[in-house]
């Protein structure tokens, strides 16, 4: 990649109580993309997430945005920085608009007319100046994003933001993610422990468990194809399909072979003279979730207790 | 920084229980006031024979100057007394009238209503941010903590002065509609020699005074609140405190150390009353020792919130 990062983590790591929470993660994360950041409950996001945004005081390593060090210049690290840490909690008993003022007054350069602009493109015109504590999810969720793009940030973290959304929130909310990295080069960084949602909305994943990151991959990458195949005798067909020199996988009735759309043909001509009735085949899609689960050993709780 | 504090200062208005507090300042002063009023009505019209217990105070005085029972802050104390009565014999001036105008400008009781008040705002200005979950949209801001708390610290200071503020008007306004002049002059001494007290000026050095213990126990309660997080917790200890502050240092007289804890320090108005918890200490040494504690609670409050992991 030849684009320069944005962000920078540098070797982080945590450590509470002599126990190693967070391992030595080192990442880049570029403008305009998208990256997700997924792991099992306990793997240590929300830990890294707040170090990243100076909420938690990191044991080691460094953070790097945009040139300035966290730990050595917080103010002009973070005046970059837009965040969103799991809902957005505002102060009920003051309207939206006013949420936004306390938080505009805290960044340098955010004048009325930009307040004004991120309430429309937040969709909030009609009710920002009706208190927070008669919103509803949804509409904290877009004041929480509101705050987060009150001071143009180029990079946009997010701990868990559509938590509590109902499907058309989450949709809505990715869309808004998507145009806002493409149009204004923002960077995301996103945690989620809701895998097909990281999938549609990102680029790229990172993937950490039990304090250490174990993969960066872009989620758009041609996957190798795979074909699910469902002949009797299974069995049969499994061992005739490894003399063909294909991997197999046991599934459900059937098997996954990974091939190329051209061999498919020859795989059912052979087969069919071997014998064997044969109910199905098609492309078998691997979702991240399978991938996910592969990768983290099954999803088990990690033995660590970061949240 | 001024944005910050118009922040907190915003955030503070916002909030139904403020306006109810200022409320309750004015009410309470008021309903003093009314009661003091009430209490002179069923005293009825005794005849005004302030020579009498002048000379009584007198006597007693140089009675208990005499058996050399007295030393310390209580003798001088006892000689002053003595000047200031001779010359009010002397020169035929009465002093204040206990129920009357100028003495609720003399000595406006407003220090200890606005002490309880500002202690709830000093309690939860930190430990509600925590609370209501909103520290994390606060501390991801290009601002360092250090700053966001002195915003808050200089909030609550500056809630507990227009209390007092609120509640001296208030005072002078209810001295004025229901009370009547009475008459006298307060004196003092000063330099060696009896000289007259304007009850303006000392109505607002009692204020000063008040304001001292204002200002320890509501830093107090600002430590609590952001040490363990819980507003309930800061408003009960400081209280506490306060409450219990006498009972402790009357139970600790026979020691040296109940000269430097905070309780006997705290109320500064001692000074210009007979009343003494201890007969060794003095203004300046007072002024010094609460200088001393409250430092300590602004570098535990400071230091904790600066270096704390916001997990919740």
């Amino acid at each position: 990649m030849e684009r320069t990062p944005i962000v920078e983590l540098k070797n982080l790591s945590k450590t509470i109580h002599g126990k190693k929470i967070i391992d030595d993660v080192s990442l880049l994360l570029y403008p305009g993309q998208i990256t997700g950041f997924l792991g099992p409950n306990g793997a240590g996001k929300t830990t890294t997430i707040r170090m990243m945004v100076g909420l938690m005081k990191k044991s080691g390593g460094d953070v790097v945005i945009d040139g300035q060090t966290l730990s050595a210049d917080f103010e002009e690290a973070m005046s970059k920085v837009g965040v969103i840490v799991e809902n957005p909690e505002m102060y009920k008993f003051m309207t939206g608009y006013k949420n936004l003022l306390h938080f505009a007054r805290m960044h340098k350069g955010v004048t009325k007319e930009r307040i004004d602009e991120v309430v429309r493109q937040v969709g909030m015109q009609n009710r920002i100046h009706e208190k927070v504590g008669t919103y509803s999810l949804g509409m904290r969720q877009r004041l929480g994003l509101a705050q987060a793009l009150l001071h143009r940030p180029k990079f946009l973290i997010l701990d868990e933001p559509t938590n509590g959304l109902d499907p058309a929130g989450i949709r809505e909310f990715r869309q808004y993610l998507r145009m806002i990295a493409e149009t204004e080069g923002v960077s995301v960084f996103v945690s989620s422990h809701m895998l097909s949602e990281i999938e549609l909305m990102c680029d790229r994943i990172a993937v950490i468990q039990n304090g250490k990151l174990v993969d960066i991959r872009d989620v758009r990458e041609t996957r190798e194809s795979h074909y699910y195949i469902e002949a009797a005798p299974a069995e049969k067909a499994a061992v005739l399909l490894r003399t063909a020199g294909f991997e197999t996988e046991p599934l459900e009735s059937g098997v996954v072979i990974q091939a190329e759309k051209a061999q498919i043909p020859a795989v059912v001509q052979e087969l069919s003279a071997e014998g064997l009735d044969i109910f199905a085949i098609q492309p078998h899609r691997r979702t991240l979730e399978d991938e996910f689960l592969e990768l983290t050993g099954g999803g088990q709780l990690a033995e660590t207790a970061a949240k | 920084m001024l944005k910050l504090l118009q922040n907190e200062w915003m955030k503070l208005w916002s909030k139904k229980g403020t306006w109810i507090m200022a409320g309750l300042m004015v009410i309470l002063i008021l309903g003093l006031a009314g009661i003091m009023k009430w209490s002179e009505s069923l005293a009825g019209d005794e005849p005004d024979n302030w020579k009498a217990a002048v000379q009584g105070e007198l006597e007693g005085d140089k009675a208990s100057l005499e058996s050399g029972l007295l030393k310390g802050e209580s003798k001088r104390l006892a000689e002053e007394r003595v000047m200031v009565n001779d010359y009010r014999l002397a020169n035929d001036t009465a002093p204040l009238q206990d129920i009357s105008r100028e003495m609720m400008i003399y000595d406006p009781s407003v220090g200890s209503i606005a002490l309880l008040l500002t202690v709830i705002v000093a309690a939860g200005i930190v430990a509600s941010e925590f609370s209501q979950g909103t520290i994390k949209m606060l501390l991801t801001r290009p601002v360092k903590r250090w700053k966001i708390m002195t915003s808050k610290y200089i909030a609550v200071l500056l809630f507990g002065i227009l209390l007092m503020l609120i509640g001296f008007a208030v005072t002078i306004l209810s001295a004025y509609v229901l009370f009547s002049p009475g008459g006298g002059q307060a004196l003092a001494v000063s330099g060696g020699k009896v000289v007259e007290v304007s009850v303006w000026s000392h109505g607002l050095y009692m204020l000063l005074l008040s304001f001292a213990n204002v200002i320890i126990t509501a830093t107090f309660a600002f430590m609590i609140g952001s040490v363990f997080r819980s507003n309930g917790m800061a408003i009960g200890l400081s209280l506490f405190i306060y409450f219990t502050g006498s009972i402790v240092v009357a139970l600790l007289s026979r020691f040296e150390i109940v000269k430097y804890l905070l309780f006997t320090h705290m109320d500064l108005t001692m000074y210009e009353t007979d009343f003494r918890l201890n007969d060794d200490i003095t203004l300046p040494f007072s002024l010094a020792v609460l200088a001393v504690y409250l430092v300590i609670f602004l570098i535990v409050s400071y230091s904790v919130f600066t270096k704390r992991d916001i997990t919740a």
